[in-house]
């Protein structure tokens, strides 16, 4: 404990935070449970819509039902780590004046909010685990384990990386109204429903799209979110695939980071503290 | 003693766009907004000595909010000089932003969803307390506001007044040595405003503490502050003692009394000018210097049967002070 906060002597400050955030969650019964409602919606979709695939057809685009099916569930479990966050509450601070609250505090806010998110990204997991054997028991679908200590490793590496990369993007989206106040909703909307849902992998395997497609957007940091760890799960990305996804990833977050860092900066100058 | 606060030439612009109401204005402005620049504060100077409670006042508008926002941190000047116990405030250094705390009227810190303690226990780990000290800041605290009942119900259940006394738990239980206040009475009935005005008192006794307060209730500065600044449209147009305040712009005292039988209000505005006139209350407002002559006159003149002469109302004075400045 003592050497943990010696590395990490800001840290410590958001332990009393789990456990604050998680009770939030629960304030909000309801809502967290339509959430979960929702993905469980969205899986069965996507089942159904790929067991009709397989009914007609052993392989499709090196898939066979086996590891589709298993796609699809590992997205319940990996969307339930990296695609929920909270963060998209930033803009709405920042718009209605709320960051004053942090700001006169010996807080990081974007310590503030990652540390939150882990709070609720935990309660998900939980959730997303019984989800996922009810599902099972339901749909009995032949499921892929994966056996090779590489793959695991690699997989856990990944989610890391995705559950950063994804909380980064969303937090630099919040920082829009610094600008415009008013741009709050329309910039996540886009940004995180339609292009992370689409380009992250969460409907469909991305590498269904043609190779060159695929190429571009493996510079992007969007496959790093669901895709990536879900194949490397699947053990269809090798040592050095992953080695590879593991550095363009990281690579991101490096570039993220300095782009937020700059960003903020240059927000809090802008700030004007409004609604008093 | 000590000065706590340091302000030299401070001045904070502000850029807004403006347009008019319609689709194609609207259009317009995102093509080519219009952009004007307000001044907040223009060439703002001032300082407070540690353990002083002074009092910011002044119109709506006028740039106190902005003043109390710069000194805690969240709002960069334009240019000028601030320095807070050492520290100048934007930089918010980890040690500046523990020895300070902000409490707004109209803003909330406390969790709106859980019990007031939990947000108490987040602020321990922000602000690092140790335990012992947390227990004993919260116990005092607590006690002093009486708000004992009220720290384990869910903040939303609770009435404004409550609400606002756990705000201040909250905000002082790292026992800042500068508090700024804006507007903390803001919504309470009397009583509510009371209680909260006695707190803030003790604990800047107590606690040494440099408080800078703004209200637009008198009450509150009365009570309160010795030392005032009314500042009007950015610019600071008098700093001083309150008394000071009086007695340079109370030019007037207020004789009220009541009468037994109805009078002539005709005859009255000879004594003075008349305030209000509701049978059987009136109100005369006349020159300092003969408010007795002006008191004897009414009790031999009419059937007064009640009389007090009063200083004028501080706000009526502030309100000249700024029409003189105007």
């Amino acid at each position: 404990m003592r050497l943990w906060v010696k590395f990490f002597p800001r840290m410590h400050k958001y332990f009393k935070l789990y456990s604050v955030a998680l009770r939030q969650e629960f304030a909000y019964r309801a809502n967290f449970l339509t959430s979960r409602l929702r993905n469980l919606f969205q899986i069965f979709l996507v089942f159904y819509l790929w067991s009709s695939v397989f009914s007609q057809e052993q392989d499709f685009f090196g898939y066979d039902r086996a590891r589709i099916l298993t796609y699809v569930f590992g997205i319940l479990i990996v969307r339930s780590l990296v695609l929920t966050t909270r963060a998209t509450e930033v803009a709405g601070e920042i718009a209605r004046g709320d960051l004053t609250n942090y700001l006169v505090k010996p807080i990081n806010y974007f310590y503030y909010w990652f540390n939150r998110d882990i709070a609720v990204k935990f309660l998900h997991l939980f959730f997303s685990f019984f989800e996922f054997l009810a599902l099972f028991y339901i749909l009995r679908p032949p499921f892929f384990i994966q056996t090779e200590p590489v793959a695991i490793i690699g997989f856990l590496l990944s989610l890391i990386i995705g559950i950063v990369l994804f909380y980064m993007i969303v937090f630099i989206a919040g920082l829009v109204p610094f600008w415009a106040p008013e741009a709050s909703w329309g910039v996540q909307f886009v940004l995180i429903f339609v292009v992370t849902e689409f380009l992250s992998g969460a409907l469909f395997p991305l590498d269904i799209l043609p190779r060159q497609i695929m190429d571009i957007l493996s510079f992007t940091p969007f496959p790093y979110l669901l895709f990536y760890p879900i194949k490397i799960y699947l053990g269809q990305i090798g040592l050095f695939g992953i080695l590879k996804g593991a550095f363009v990833g990281f690579l991101w977050i490096l570039i993220l980071n300095f782009f937020m860092k700059k960003v903020w900066a240059a927000g809090i100058r802008v700030y004007r503290a409004e609604g008093r | 003693m000590e000065r706590a606060i340091i302000v030299e030439r401070l001045v904070k612009n502000f850029e807004v766009t403006e347009r008019n109401a319609g689709f194609w204005e609207a259009l317009g402005s995102l093509i080519k907004p219009k952009k004007k620049t307000v001044e907040a504060l223009k060439d703002v100077s001032f300082s407070v000595s540690e353990g002083e409670f002074i009092g910011l006042i002044g119109p709506n508008g006028a740039g106190k909010t902005t003043i109390l926002k710069i000194l805690s941190g969240i709002l960069f000047p334009t240019h000028g000089f601030v320095q807070v116990m050492g520290y100048t405030p934007w930089e918010r250094k980890e040690s500046y932003l523990k020895t300070i705390s902000m409490v707004m009227g109209q803003k909330n810190q406390l969790w709106w969803d859980l019990p007031a303690t939990d947000t108490f226990e987040l602020n321990r780990r922000i602000y690092d307390i140790p335990d012992r000290t947390y227990q004993k800041n919260l116990r005092e605290l607590v006690n002093l506001l009486g708000v004992e009942k009220y720290v384990k119900r869910q903040v939303r259940r609770l009435s404004l007044g409550q609400r606002m006394r756990l705000e201040l738990v909250a905000a002082l239980i790292h026992k800042p040595k500068v508090v700024f206040l804006d507007e903390p009475t803001i919504g309470l009935d009397v009583i509510a405003q009371k209680k909260l005005r006695d707190f803030i008192k003790k604990y800047n006794r107590e606690h040494k503490a440099t408080i800078i307060l703004t209200s637009h209730n008198m009450d509150d500065v009365i009570e309160l502050c010795r030392r005032v600044i009314v500042i009007n449209e950015g610019e600071i147009v008098f700093d001083g003692d309150l008394k000071d305040l009086i007695a340079r712009h109370a030019k007037e005292k207020v004789i009220k009394f009541s009468v037994s039988s109805e009078i002539d209000t005709k005859k009255l505005a000879k004594v003075g000018r008349v305030g209000i006139a509701k049978y059987p209350y009136y109100e005369l407002y006349v020159s300092r210097s003969v408010s007795k002559v002006a008191a004897s006159e009414l009790l031999s003149s009419f059937p007064v049967s009640d009389l007090t002469i009063e200083e004028e109302p501080i706000n009526e004075i502030v309100g000249k002070v700024f029409s003189s400045n105007a």
